[in-house]
């Protein structure tokens, strides 16, 4: 389409932060009418590139053009009515508003206020509209619920909605199929190509690549703060140049391979390190926990599997003292962790990396670091440092630099790496690789092996099936807040149980496929 | 929004003319006790709307009230003792000010804004001690105006109910709903196309003409003026201690906060020396038990109730 104007425009578009350069002379421009993919490892600068062009950034150099019109100079809010709609990567709902009207706001602000119509009839279009909106992306039943009150994969599915709620002519979506499993990707598949019939342009910076090979006819690749390829997804796909930059093997198992030969503490039948008996837990009415039971013994690695509402995260959290049990117990190295507070459970030697990295902002890598290691253990702290630093070299480059400037894949290493610095016998680690690029997943799970041979006891909650096999000596299956399935990899890995369990019905075909 | 608005403009006209009556009814101790309430419950319901809605927590309470005093005095004594038209100089001298000091102070953001407006009043006291033209450190009497008790409490009463007026029908608005999200996350918000500067200016600029306005009646109250009292550190204390006592952000805490508040000061009237130890020790207690005020804790009881009886 030469003669459309096109809907997005950036030319030697640069943005530095100190003296790195986060997106570094990029020329790009996003067709009218077309869905563009944005793929590059953790720290290429998506999500810099975002900013940049929804305004939340003044780049350093260069122009941004929306649909043929210079907006470099342009605060956010006057872009935001010129037709752009964007997410945040880490979600950010207005916490006390409710869900619905954190929807009414964005319609209300958004481009063409429909001046021709009164003004309660405008009040009845937004409000309906927002309601579809609701309905569309399956939040119409917290609707009323405060926004910060939502767990973070409803949080995501917030973003959408309210970026829809803009009505934008360009919608840039920032990672919104992390953390989803296979029927999930489906569904969110069918309605970005839903969206793209009502939406000129849009944006799709994503890790899930099936999402991007389904919805963009051409993709970007993005590699520190350039544009390393441009072209037709597939053939992108297959540039042996953004394997080794973005891709890595996508072969899960040669990643993992050599942790399978690695020394392994065998699992003493006799006294197991945690032990989870019947627990149950409430959320305000719902039962997420409805008497879960489960062992892990000294330095086994345990997956926990599950599609999202299961109750992994309930579980993880009940473990590490987050939240109060209704009912049962659980047990570590022999002593009953009943009702302690979560400082001390970590002190007791459970370390749990929670969903979402909370890495504190305002205080340095190293900072960040130390804040985990106890009083009594100060003098050991120098060692241990180095320790972490050894697995995560990565983090001794960024010592000094803030927690939150980094990489999300960075920023995940460091997650995990603050709570070995406790020196655990025990990890949790929920949904570590949300968010990572392949090649960092691939990055994070060869550490991880390197942890567990280390003895560290582990227990992973993930949503990609095959890589929690891989790394798991044992694993569970939870669904409704129950255990439905437990055993080795190799009796789970074909389980057709497990399939239709995980996937969904609407993958039986798949379960056949897999016998 | 959710009650249905005809029952409140009952209650609203209901209470004015309940309270218009009062001086009818009761003598000049409780004049004047209303007075002070009323004036009180006009700073909170500004401060409510600007600090609780808004997210713009700012300590500059006192002055904007010193500024309406100071512009209800030499404006009165301009005009020989009218009242309307000083009072609106007081409410525009405070709105002014606002607009002007917004251009620095709306470059600073949330504990730094409010740090910065923690020195307006105090910038503004030192200064007037200076001012020689305005009376310098011993102020400014008010030539002609003496108006009784049960003027001054009518005076306060209009003052507060225009007040409740306004705040609700902000509250109400679409505007409210943008304010709300500026609290809550002032990117966000501009990201979702809100003019963030606009609603921020508009605000401040409203909750210091409300300000303003009780400055004035202070003046009228006291018929003398001076940059200690009028700047001082109590407006914004006292103003501060009803909302959150009452539930910062909602709608009814500047009532209750104001009703407890000013029974408590009562109630301690003849132990001077406890007062403010007395109020300090409740105030601390309502932020650990009760975040979100004394309204937050009546509403959640009355959803309890209603729950039961519905269910």
């Amino acid at each position: 389409m030469p003669e459309a104007v096109a809907a997005l425009r950036v030319r030697a578009l640069s943005r530095h932060f100190g003296g790195v350069a986060a997106i570094d002379r990029l020329d790009l421009e996003v067709r009218a009418g077309e869905t563009l993919g944005v793929v590059g490892p953790n720290g290429a600068g998506k999500s810099t590139f975002i900013h940049l062009i929804s305004g939340s950034l003044a780049p350093s150099h260069g122009s941004v053009e929306l649909f043929g019109q210079d907006v470099s100079r342009l605060p956010a809010d006057a872009r935001t009515r010129l037709g752009v709609g964007r997410t945040y990567q880490i979600p950010r709902p207005f916490a006390r508003l409710s869900v619905r009207e954190n929807l009414i706001l964005a319609a209300r602000h958004a481009r063409l206020p429909a001046a021709a119509h009164g003004a309660a009839q405008v009040g009845r279009s937004v409000a309906g509209r927002c309601q579809q909106i609701l309905e569309r992306t399956g939040l119409a039943d917290v609707a009323a619920a405060p926004a910060g009150s939502l767990p973070l994969l409803r949080r995501k599915r917030l973003e959408l909605a309210r970026a829809l709620a803009l009505r934008p002519r360009l919608l840039l979506l920032d990672e919104i199929g992390a953390g989803l499993i296979d029927s999930e990707i489906r569904a969110l598949i069918a309605l970005i190509q839903d969206l793209q019939r009502e939406i000129e342009s849009i944006v799709l910076i994503e890790h899930v690549l099936d999402v991007i090979t389904a919805c963009c006819e051409r993709t970007a690749v993005l590699a520190s703060g350039q544009l390393l390829t441009l072209g037709e997804t597939r053939r992108v796909l297959a540039d042996p140049q953004v394997a080794a930059v973005y891709l890595g093997t996508r072969d899960a198992g040669a990643g993992t391979a050599p942790a399978s030969s690695a020394p392994r503490v065998v699992a003493g039948p006799a006294a197991p390190l945690l032990s989870v008996q019947d627990v149950v837990v409430n959320y305000g009415g719902v039962r997420a926990l409805r008497g879960v039971s489960l062992e892990v013994a000294a330095g086994e690695c345990v997956a926990l599997l599950g599609a999202n509402g299961a109750g992994k995260t309930t579980l993880a959290r009940a473990i590490s003292g987050a939240v109060r049990l209704a009912g049962g117990r659980i047990d570590f190295a022999g002593r009953s962790l009943g009702g302690l507070p979560p400082e001390r459970v970590t002190a007791r030697g459970i370390a749990h990396c929670m969903e979402g990295r909370r890495i504190f902002a305002s205080l340095s890598v190293e900072e960040n670091l130390l804040l985990a290691v106890a009083q009594r253990d100060r003098h050991a702290a120098a060692a241990r440092l180095e320790r972490v630093y050894g697995l995560f070299p990565v983090l001794r480059e960024r010592a000094d630099k803030p927690g939150t400037a980094m990489s999300g894949g960075q920023q995940q290493m460091l997650a995990i790496a603050r709570a070995l610095m406790s020196e655990p016998r025990l990890l949790i680690l929920d949904e570590v690789s949300l968010g990572l690029a392949p090649i960092a997943v691939e990055q994070l799970y060869r550490d991880l092996a390197r942890v567990r041979a280390g003895g560290v006891a582990m227990l992973i909650v993930e949503q990609n099936i095959h890589r929690g096999l891989q790394l798991a000596d044992r694993a569970y299956v939870l669904a409704h807040g129950e255990v439905r399935l437990g055993g080795t990899p190799e009796q789970l890995r074909d389980s057709p149980a497990l399939r239709a369990l995980y996937i969904g019905e609407d993958s039986a075909g798949a379960a056949d496929t897999g016998k | 929004m959710t009650e249905p608005p005809r029952r409140e403009v009952l209650l609203w006209l209901v209470s004015v003319a309940l309270l218009a009556a009062l001086p009818y009814a009761l003598g000049p101790y409780w004049q004047q006790l209303g007075f002070r309430a009323l004036q009180l419950l006009t700073l909170a319901m500004a401060w409510n709307l600007l600090a609780g809605y808004c997210g713009q927590v700012s300590l500059g309470t006192g002055a904007f009230v010193g500024l309406g005093a100071y512009a209800m005095a030499l404006c009165g004594n301009w005009l020989g003792g009218a009242l309307l038209v000083p009072m609106l100089a007081a409410a525009l001298v405070a709105g002014a000010f606002a607009a002007l000091v917004s251009v620095g102070l709306f470059r600073l953001r949330g504990l730094y804004f409010t740090i910065g407006t923690l020195a307006l009043a105090e910038a503004l006291r030192i200064l007037m001690v200076n001012l020689s033209v305005f009376g310098g450190a011993s102020g400014i009497v008010l030539a002609g105006v003496a108006p009784t008790f049960y003027w001054l409490y009518w005076l306060a009463l209009v003052v507060a109910a225009g007040t409740a007026l306004l705040t609700r029908l902000v509250q109400g608005s679409p505007y409210a709903l943008a304010m709300r999200a500026v609290r809550d996350d002032e990117d966000v918000a501009r990201a979702m196309g809100v003019r963030t500067q606009r609603v921020k200016l508009a605000t401040f600029v409203l909750a210091a003409v409300l300000m303003g306005l009780a400055g004035g009646l202070q003046a009228l109250k006291l018929g003398a003026i001076e940059p200690y009292g009028a700047f001082g550190m109590r407006w914004t204390i006292d103003t501060v201690a009803v909302v959150i006592i009452g539930g910062l952000g909602s709608r009814w805490g500047p009532y209750l906060g104001t009703l407890v508040y000013v029974a408590l000061g009562e109630a301690l009237r003849n132990v001077p020396e406890l007062h403010s130890a007395i109020a300090g020790v409740f105030l601390l207690l309502v932020i650990r038990l009760a975040p979100q005020g004394l309204w937050g804790v009546l509403r959640q009881r009355l959803a309890r109730t209603a729950e039961r009886s519905g269910a």
